[in-house]
């Protein structure tokens, strides 16, 4: 992440808002100033070193600080960690993202771990405990004198704010059950000792540790070289890798899926209660913290899915979020760091990238209500041409310049249910990839009889598909489409190609931001400069149908935007004006990145004009946070009062939805 | 000549002469009411505020919602975890909107003080008890930590015990320290206290008052019985702060201590007028000041 001048205002006023001003200043100094210590930082802010060293805790215990400490130094040099800090815009999403994927009571843990950053297991335990006892006793008093209730709410419906604030987590057994899930599911992981050295200071490390060991006499030839990235990367791997080490061991006792599969066939039906206990308890020493990384992946797989609900439609797109689910599972970010995993990737080049997904996983995966068979056209078997439709890929496609995967954007439409057109234009280049033929599906694979049978039942008897047959027709509608959902990368085998998809992805977000600062016709002309690449002024108008004077005020529109540009190219050497060539083009990076730091400024301007209105209603404000007025603000609060106070939330609110939708457009970006 | 004259008829707009020249003899012939007599001009200035559409944002879908209020309710519980410091020091009111390096910076903090404060405002009232003390440094002492992940300059910090006046007055803590969870379970619209977790808020004021009303009538009832507490979900601000019940106190001290400006002090008038507690009769626990070793 590179950090700019706007992403260090974002970062402090992220931090200003959630953990207050102290610690914001000393953030935004960190990130201004480099590593620094506490001496430095306290010539830098004018702070009293007690100050300081109050913030850096509540930044450290936050995880948003790395350190360093040298041996027999007296003061530890801080390093501010901008990752962590402008995650902190994603928490909704990530909390959101938990309560629907894992329930409810695995929010409730994530929120209380995320509100008190890196917490031992013992004292998050001891936490619950006892808010659990409480809830308990309210119960048991609400018991007591339930009469009362139960008239109240035989009226009210429910009336208990208190009620539900308990139970969401039951029992200290039901807690460690939610934590084993989250941490099978990477998103929680360890602390350990070398977490908070920064990137940097690893490579340090690890690099002279490598030095020492195996170099002693200096690298000298290419070969060393070489064999020197290798045990730096290993290196680093083992570091990172450290802090999987509880997942590792849960997985020792085998995953909980298993754990709970075994339990079914002891007892028949499980319940939740005796999952509970199968958990291993977790060493209450281990200190617990979120993983971003991890978080991010899920947060890609949901906007991936949005993506397929975009251009297909919902049943596609839900199949699409199993495949991801499954593909995903053990996948620990989602762009690989550039030192550590290319040396692995060339040490073992089969284990590159996510993996594959079977047929029959996703069909196992698929919850059985959902009905398959919407989503799917049908067209006669004339028009379908099943070789290049079931055609295998076996290999990433190579890199292709990102132009040619938007130009064909605008067919990307419902229109493709029907699998006669992608079909047609996909054997135009597939033709001589025809050796994977259908008998080599029903070789490998025992179960997929029914599915070849497809290929000459499902003809013009419209004859109903069976599951697993509508399932693939799914699959096989992800793999054709011109953005490369899927690949089809074996007999039944599913994976895909995160990087280009994501490119495509990106294009379709460039697209739709263009659309919207300069309309269709400025989005047309975008397109078309980007198949033709380098064009002429003067043949513009040609290509694009306009006339000259509308055309050359649309693409200056569009440069002061940032999406166009112009080159110019004398003819002679006088550079005459009159005679050289003016070429239009578009960067597609550029304008990626233009549009990027254009998207930070925009989240700091919202968080700004929040704080303006803050000012604004001060007031108001003030006398919300009245201990006597909190909660009840309606009642206490004089009319007038009450309807400021309450524009006011609504737009912190939409200010907030507004953040966090230019953070979907930086995330897809910068971090997917 | 090259082509650039143009209109060389005209009397050479781009030509050799003085720009001057060339805009008159413009001015002269080519001007509309010159070419048309007819027209009627249209002197008025143009708008200032022309009309412009307004680009509006969609409205929220529901899984936006949700994230905004998870967000904001994340944001309630931080503001009211002991991590988090309310104080504000940086003035609004400051002259420049720019800064120039950071010195200036950092002279824009620091600006509300005890000097500072409104005269209007801060002569005690009765409605002063139920405004909180803002934290001007985090609460680091009543919770736990894992101090094996801090620098050691840290520790003393973590524990609670850097006060600047040394080991003397260090205040003895009572009880181990736990963590707190928050007990905000949700951002508080005002409707949302009366209203279920899901419900939407009925669009007339009618609804919302009966049970209101309902509401105050239950409260009626519980208070007899003395758990009002327990109903009410919010209201008690010190459920984070478990075993020690020094809460106002430690942040009043907190707040003198940000007015100090140096570490050491033999004459601390602060703590001179502070130790004998008598001017707080509208403190609310009451405290005799036992906390002091």
């Amino acid at each position: 992440m590179l950090v700019t001048k706007p992403v260090t205002e974002l970062c402090a006023l992220l931090i200003d808002e959630l953990y207050g001003e102290l610690p914001s200043r000393i953030f935004a100094t960190l990130l201004s100033k480099g590593k620094s210590t506490l001496p430095q930082l306290a010539l830098h802010t004018s702070m009293t070193p007690r100050q300081l060293r109050h913030g850096l805790a509540v930044l450290q215990q936050h995880n948003l600080l790395f350190y360093h400490l040298d041996a027999g130094a007296e003061f530890a040099s801080y390093e501010a960690n901008a990752e962590h800090a402008y995650n902190l815009v994603r928490i909704g999403k990530i909390l959101e993202m938990i309560d629907s994927s894992f329930g409810a009571p695995a929010k409730d843990v994530m929120q209380n771990l995320l509100l008190s950053g890196q917490t031992r297991i013992s004292d998050l335990v001891a936490a619950y405990q006892e808010k659990i006892e409480q809830a308990n006793m309210a119960a048991a008093l609400m018991g007591e004198n339930g009469e009362v209730g139960s008239e109240a709410n035989g009226v009210n419906g429910d009336s208990r704010p208190a009620k539900k604030a308990g139970p969401f987590v039951k029992s200290t057994a039901h807690l460690n059950s939610i934590i084993c899930r989250l941490v099978e599911a990477e998103l929680i992981d360890v602390v350990h000792p070398k977490t908070f050295e920064s990137p940097a200071d690893i490579l340090k490390v690890v690099e002279k540790e490598v030095m020492d060991k195996y170099f002693p006499a200096g690298v000298k030839g290419n070969k060393a070289k070489v064999e020197l990235q290798q045990r730096i990367a290993e290196g680093l791997r083992k570091v990172r890798g450290e802090s999987k080490s509880l997942k590792r061991k849960l997985e020792q006792n085998g995953s909980a899926a298993k754990r709970r599969k075994l339990l079914a066939g002891l007892s028949g039906m499980t319940n939740g209660v005796h999952d509970d206990d199968m958990d291993p308890s977790l060493d209450p020493k281990q200190v617990i913290r979120i993983n971003y990384e991890k978080c991010l992946v899920e947060l890609r797989n949901r906007r991936l899915v949005q993506f397929a609900t975009d251009m297909f439609s919902e049943t596609t797109a839900y199949v699409y979020g199993v495949l991801l689910k499954l593909l995903t599972k053990d996948l620990p970010r989602c762009r690989p760091d550039p030192v550590m995993d290319i040396a692995e990737d060339e040490e073992e080049n089969e284990k590159k990238g996510p993996g594959f997904v079977t047929t029959e996983q996703i069909l196992d995966n698929l919850k059985t209500s959902v009905d398959l068979s919407l989503g799917i056209g049908k067209a006669e078997k004339r028009h379908i041409s099943s070789s290049a439709a079931e055609n295998i890929r076996q290999y990433p496609p190579e890199k292709k310049p990102k132009i040619e995967e938007a130009e064909v954007d605008g067919e990307a439409s419902e229109d493709e249910d029907e699998d006669d057109e992608p079909s047609g234009e996909e054997s135009d280049h597939d033709t001589d990839y025809k050796a994977p033929m259908m008998n080599g599906i029903n070789g490998v694979n025992g179960t997929s009889g029914a599915k070849v049978k497809f290929d000459e039942s499902a003809g013009p008897k419209e004859q109903r598909m069976d599951r697993p047959t509508q399932l693939r027709q799914h699959l096989l509608l992800l793999a054709e489409s011109t953005q490369r959902f899927v690949r089809h990368c074996g007999p039944n085998e599913w994976t895909v190609d995160f990087p280009p998809l994501m490119n495509a992805l990106r294009e379709v977000e460039l697209d739709s931001v263009i659309e919207r600062t300069s309309g269709r016709q400025g989005l047309r002309l975008v397109r078309i400069l980007r198949a033709k690449g380098k064009l002429d002024e003067k043949a513009l108008p040609n290509v694009a149908l306009m006339r000259k004077s509308e055309l050359q005020q649309k693409m200056l529109e569009m440069q002061t935007a940032g999406f166009v540009d112009v080159q110019e190219v004398p003819r002679d050497v006088k550079a005459d004006v009159k005679k050289s060539f003016f070429l239009w083009f578009c960067d597609v990076d550029r304008t990626l990145d233009r549009l990027l730091d254009t998207s930070y400024k925009t989240m700091v301007h919202c968080i700004q004009v929040l704080e303006a209105l803050r000012q604004k209603e001060k007031d108001v404000l003030e006398t919300t946070k009245r201990t006597d007025v909190r909660g009840r603000e309606k009642d206490t609060m004089r009319k007038e009062y009450y309807e400021r106070y309450s524009r006011f939330l609504e737009c912190e609110r939409r200010l907030f939805a507004q953040v966090a939708r230019v953070d979907d457009l930086v995330s897809v970006l910068r971090d997917f | 000549m090259s082509g650039r004259g143009g209109r060389g008829g005209r009397g050479g707009r781009g030509g050799r002469g003085p720009p001057t020249n060339g805009r008159r003899s413009v001015a002269q012939n080519s001007v509309p009411w010159t070419m048309d007599s007819d027209i009627v001009l249209d002197g008025k200035p143009s708008e200032r505020f022309p009309p412009y559409n307004i680009p509006k944002a969609a409205p929220l879908s529901k899984k936006e919602e949700k994230q905004v209020s998870y967000f904001l309710i994340f944001r309630e519980q931080c503001q009211d975890s002991p991590l988090y410091t309310q104080a504000r020091t940086w003035a609004q009111t400051s002259s420049t909107a720019r800064t120039y390096g950071q010195e200036q910076l950092n002279k824009r903090y620091g600006q509300i003080t005890k000097a500072t404060v409104d005269p209007f405002t801060a002569v005690p009232t009765y409605s002063h008890k139920f405004q909180k003390t803002p934290r001007t440094l985090p609460n680091l002492g009543s919770r736990p930590f894992a101090k094996e992940f801090f620098p050691p300059e840290l520790h003393a910090t973590l524990d609670g015990d850097d006060e600047p006046s040394g080991p003397a007055t260090k205040r003895r803590r009572v009880g181990p320290k736990t963590l707190g969870l928050s007990n905000i379970t949700s951002y508080r619209t005002a409707e949302e206290v009366f209203l279920r977790e899901g419900q939407q808020p009925p669009l007339d004021g009618g609804a919302n008052l009966d049970k209101a009303l309902q509401l105050l009538n239950t409260l009626e009832k519980r208070n007899e019985d003395g758990d009002e507490e327990a109903f009410l979900s919010g209201g008690d601000d010190d459920d984070w702060v478990k075993n020690n019940g020094e809460d106002d106190e430690d942040a009043e001290a907190e707040e003198d201590d940000q007015y100090e400006d140096d570490e050491d002090d033999d004459y601390n008038a602060e703590a001179y007028f502070d130790g004998n507690q008598d001017d707080e009769d509208y403190d609310e626990g009451g405290d005799d000041g036992g906390d002091y070793f």
